[in-house]
């Protein structure tokens, strides 16, 4: 009961581990090399929100310190600094992947490895 | 100068990096020497590093901004990343050389720029990769550096390589997904992205949250085990390693692949210090794990390499059996096994250019890539054949060459930590190694008409692979003058 208590007040970590699950499942599972980009995006979703998740404090504000303003929790600003960093990389991941993906495309016409393999396979 | 000397070595390479296609555009022939003058400044920078290490045996720092650790990112050159970062400057500039003589004919005059600016930044990013104590600094290098071996891969630009570079990307996002997540955890627990506080933090909190601090373990173990093709994560390798351009796959398998190893190294016995050189259960299974898969890499790499007829998916799956050394001495621990496998990584990273090259010499001169048409090399290519055998024998273990080296140290480090059974692990791996070595090396020696060579071998593409042969036989016959240095660094990764 305890465990299901500290479980649901920390959802963010619950949500971010999930996302990060449908992830990696959708890029192992799904063939479809476009399905496979959207599930490493939604796998660095998860990590972002977990990073995100840690930096926050329940009732905070944020972190722009005005005078005269006492006792106010701030949440944690450098989490969602690296945040920005890391979903730089994501984009730049991203957009290395589609360009392969394209270049793929033209290549053979299609985007499902099964094809691929057939048209290989037949020498095109 | 030198206090900035660290920042500078990776920031030149950077820059050359950029300047590239902008050079390549104005005057192609001159791309080659500026980029040679962007690595001759990290090899001197690199020695420069190690030799202010070794004589004041101090580690060499630098505050990036001048903010000093806990708020700034720092940069740490101790006796085990000087090590690292003369090695790679070292093989990436025998590379680059070969590169030189190659690229232009293997790839077309037009990427020859870009391809350059791909090197010197996968370089850049593994010297920063080395020398970050920041954690988040080292994903941010990966990033940048897994982009850039993936570029290696698709330079070539036909189907193979696109294809092969498609999976290595995919692999390598999720790898560096699960380290970023293992990072958070850390940063989590300990409020800390520098290492060092890291390491105090972690000592002093762990036991409130074992359950985080195990799954950020095996978190980075995963990660960089997919990073590195540790045995059942290698499926991205042997694509990607043998549809690349020849230099291209001397430098994945020669340093890529090993600067994941070495950073795995550094969080377990640095970040993880005192909890995984313990015997807690978790991290006895995390070793238990590594053992069994560096076993089954050894083995199960070995035994696909036999049934290769490629040459260089069959050096692809060698580098698949040889990481599987790495990952047997960092999962042993004892000094002896860490030393072997930093000693390993130096060997094999000599060795697999060696071989990776003049394979690539093979292909491009003579056109021949299947093994059974090797016969006869010997006679249009006496150098390059002879730098391929040196090199094959290395690996195989033949007593005075680098490779025999790493066996007998690695040896004694399962004796250390009484596990006698991966000695005979490390027998049963050289006769697979002998078993499909020796038949290549005997072809290139038989009679037959050798896919005659069409041209001469520039000089820029026989140099570099004979000197790394030579290489393989100094450093069997002195290993002590690298494990001078490795064992100080082990010192250090064990101290705590």
């Amino acid at each position: 009961m305890n465990l299901w208590r500290a479980v649901l007040s920390n959802y963010p970590y619950l949500v971010s581990l999930v996302l990060f699950g449908i992830g990696i499942a959708t890029v192992l599972t799904r063939s479809n090399l476009m399905k496979k980009i959207i599930g490493i995006n939604i796998m660095e979703s998860g990590v972002f929100l977990f990073f995100i998740a840690s930096g926050n404090i329940r009732g905070s504000r944020a972190p722009i310190i005005e005078l005269g303003t006492d006792g106010v929790l701030y949440a944690n600003p450098i989490p969602s600094a690296l945040i920005l960093t890391g979903i730089v990389v994501s984009v730049s991941v991203t957009a290395f992947a589609l360009g392969l993906v394209v270049k793929l495309y033209k290549f053979y016409g299609t985007i499902e490895p099964e094809e691929i393999i057939e048209i290989k396979s037949t020498g095109r | 100068m030198l206090k900035n000397l660290p920042v500078m070595v990776v920031v030149f390479l950077l820059i050359a990096g950029y300047m590239m296609p902008i050079v390549a555009r104005w005057d192609r022939k001159k791309c080659a020497p500026l980029a040679a003058l962007a690595m001759g400044f990290g090899v001197l920078g690199s020695l420069v590093l190690m030799n202010t290490v070794i004589t004041s045996g101090q580690p060499v720092t630098y505050n990036l901004g001048g903010w000093i650790p806990p708020w700034g990112i720092a940069v740490k050159i101790d006796y085990a990343e000087s090590f690292m970062l003369v090695l790679l400057t070292g093989v990436g500039a025998i590379i680059l050389w070969y590169a030189s003589g190659d690229i232009g004919q293997e790839l077309g005059h037009k990427v020859t720029g870009w391809y350059y600016t791909a090197f010197l930044l996968l370089l850049a990013a593994m010297l920063g990769m080395a020398m970050a104590n920041d954690l988040f600094n080292l994903y941010v290098f990966m990033e940048v550096s897994g982009i850039c071996a993936c570029a290696l891969v698709a330079a070539k630009g036909d189907r193979e390589a696109t294809e092969a570079a498609l999976k290595y990307l995919l692999l390598a996002t999720i790898g560096s997904g699960f380290v970023l997540f293992g990072i958070g955890m850390l940063y989590m627990l300990t409020g800390h992205l520098n290492v060092d506080f890291v390491a105090l933090q972690l000592r002093r909190v762990w036991m409130f949250y074992p359950t985080v601090t195990w799954v950020a373990t095996s978190f980075f173990v995963v990660g960089f085990a997919v990073k590195s093709a540790l045995f059942p994560l290698h499926i991205w390798l042997p694509d990607a390693h043998s549809s690349a351009p020849s230099p291209s796959s001397a430098v994945l398998s020669g340093l890529v692949v090993k600067i994941y190893a070495f950073a795995l190294m550094k969080l377990l016995y640095l970040v993880f210090s005192g909890l995984f050189t313990e015997s807690f259960p978790v991290a006895l299974a995390i070793r238990y794990i590594l053992l069994v898969f560096s076993t089954m890499a050894i083995l199960g790499g070995s035994l696909f390499a036999l049934v290769q007829v490629d040459v260089k998916r069959l050096l692809a799956y060698s580098t698949v059996a040889q990481m599987g050394y790495v990952f047997l001495g960092i999962g042993l621990g004892s000094p002896a096994g860490l030393a072997a496998a930093m000693l390993h990584i130096l060997n094999h990273a000599i060795m697999k250019s060696c071989l990776f090259l003049s394979a690539g010499t093979f292909i491009h001169v003579a056109g021949v890539r299947q093994v059974r048409d090797f016969a006869g090399l010997s006679k249009t290519m006496p150098w390059t054949s002879a730098a391929f055998s040196i090199a094959a024998l290395s690996m195989i273990g033949f007593p005075p060459l680098a490779g025999f080296a790493s066996k007998w140290y690695l040896s004694e480090g399962a004796m250390q930590s009484g596990e006698p059974v991966f000695v005979v692990l490390m027998v049963v791996s050289s006769f697979l190694n002998a078993w499909y070595y020796l038949p290549l090396v005997g072809r290139i020696y038989s009679a037959g008409e050798g896919g005659a060579a069409k041209e001469d071998i520039p000089l820029s593409m026989r140099l570099p692979v004979v000197l790394l042969a030579a290489c393989c036989v100094v450093l069997g016959l002195f290993p002590k003058i690298p494990l001078a240095l490795v064992y100080r660094a082990v010192d250090k990764f064990l101290l705590k």
